[in-house]
């Protein structure tokens, strides 16, 4: 079983079948695309794009910073703040733009495909909302930045995946990159020391992310019970939550760029990521920060599988 | 072993701690010692000892395949210029 489909309308190559949940699941799917079109705006002339935006002020908040809590905050002089603070906002943007890429593709793949009739509709949606995010996080890094950090992810080769495990992994990856993000958006969004044009960014996703967070909660909740109830085999399972949990921790290395810290004049960057990243107060905020997604991995059994 | 190529088979002894010996040959991607989820890591690692940032655009996984394919294409002396720009 590979997907979801509507009660009652499962394909006939039997990738897709009614589940008790169906109703359910429809319900909250009309109540999504109904409230998706009633906050509908047009990203390309919502914006105020000032001419700059000035560099002596905060354009992250430094609680938001790799270096937060950290004695390597403590020596940086202010302006080297300033400029970790700017090229860390550009850098988060710029891993908005590429995740957004990433997960445009795979929901690309499934929309109107067997097993995905019912959530086509609130695909489109989705999709739309996604394409107009991309946009303006991009226009974000090059107006102000001229430049959007490249990715450094690579997709490898990997022995195949059965359909349910990897429709559930690809959906539980952009529910992980959303929440993710989504902590960022609320803070900066909230933040009144940084400029409006970037709450006004923040304020919008979160607005149009709080929609696709409950229907990715929902839709990985289902596709796990659906690989649950097909994968016989715990090791598989046990294995799809031991990915899922090296993909939190993947996800939150990489705001922690080498990059970013010589853009911000700091040198070595590749050592300062390393020590960071061994930093106490930098696993604190990392729990911090992904407390919801753990917490609803653990409710539903996935972080529970990889124990 | 190029002694150039030691941080590289640290990381990956680090990653893999039953590894032992790692042959030149070895298709660290198939015998799944770099993953997709260790690539980020390990392509700022190469960065860091190549001293500039690698546009993975230009890159494809043969390039990292092997630690023989990671020595001639990043870190011999004549990979400079045979480097993939």
């Amino acid at each position: 079983m590979a997907g979801l489909t509507r009660q009652g309308g499962g394909p006939a190559d039997g990738t897709g079948e009614a589940t008790d949940d169906s109703a359910e699941f429809r319900a909250l799917l009309d109540r999504l695309s109904d409230k998706a079109t009633e906050d509908y705006y047009n990203p390309f002339t919502t914006f105020d794009w000032p001419e700059t935006i000035p560099t002596d002020e905060f354009w992250m908040s430094p609680e938001l910073l790799t270096v937060h809590g950290t004695d390597l905050m403590d020596a940086l002089t202010p302006r080297q703040l300033l400029d970790l603070s700017r090229w860390e906002s550009v850098h988060f943007y710029s891993l908005n733009v590429h995740g957004i890429r990433d997960l445009l593709i795979e929901v690309m793949r499934r929309v109107h495909t067997p097993g995905f009739r019912a959530p086509s509709e609130f695909f489109h949606h989705f999709i739309g909302e996604e394409n107009d995010h991309m946009w303006f996080f991009a226009t974000f890094c090059l107006t102000y930045a001229d430049k959007i950090y490249p990715d450094k992810k690579l997709r490898l080769p990997e022995p195949p995946r059965d359909p349910a495990v990897e429709n559930f992994l690809v959906f539980v990856r952009i529910l992980v990159f959303e929440q993710i993000v989504d902590h960022y958006n609320v803070r900066l969004a909230g933040d009144e020391r940084l400029h409006p044009t970037i709450r006004h960014i923040n304020r919008l996703h979160h607005q149009d992310e709080s929609r696709h967070i409950a229907f990715g909660r929902r839709l990985v909740e289902l596709l796990w019970q659906r690989l649950c109830a097909a994968e016989p085999d715990e090791a598989v399972r046990r294995a799809t939550g031991d990915y899922v949990g090296r993909y939190l921790t993947t996800m939150m290395e990489s705001f922690y760029s080498p990059a970013v810290y010589r853009d911000a004049g700091i040198p070595d960057g590749f050592a300062v990521r390393k020590r960071l990243l061994a930093h106490p107060a930098r696993h604190t905020a990392h729990a911090q920060v992904l407390r919801k997604t753990t917490d609803f991995l653990t409710r539903i059994g996935v972080l529970d599988a990889a124990r | 072993m190029d002694s150039a190529l030691e941080p590289i088979t640290d990381w990956l002894r680090e990653r893999n701690p039953e590894a032992g010996d790692i042959p030149l040959d070895l298709d660290l991607v198939e015998s799944r010692m770099v993953d997709s989820l260790g690539f980020m890591e390990f392509i700022l690692l190469l960065e860091d000892l190549v001293g500039r940032e690698l546009p993975l655009s230009d890159l494809n996984v043969d390039h990292f395949r092997t630690l023989r394919a990671i020595q001639d294409n990043f870190l011999s002396s004549a990979s400079s210029s045979r480097r993939p720009s």
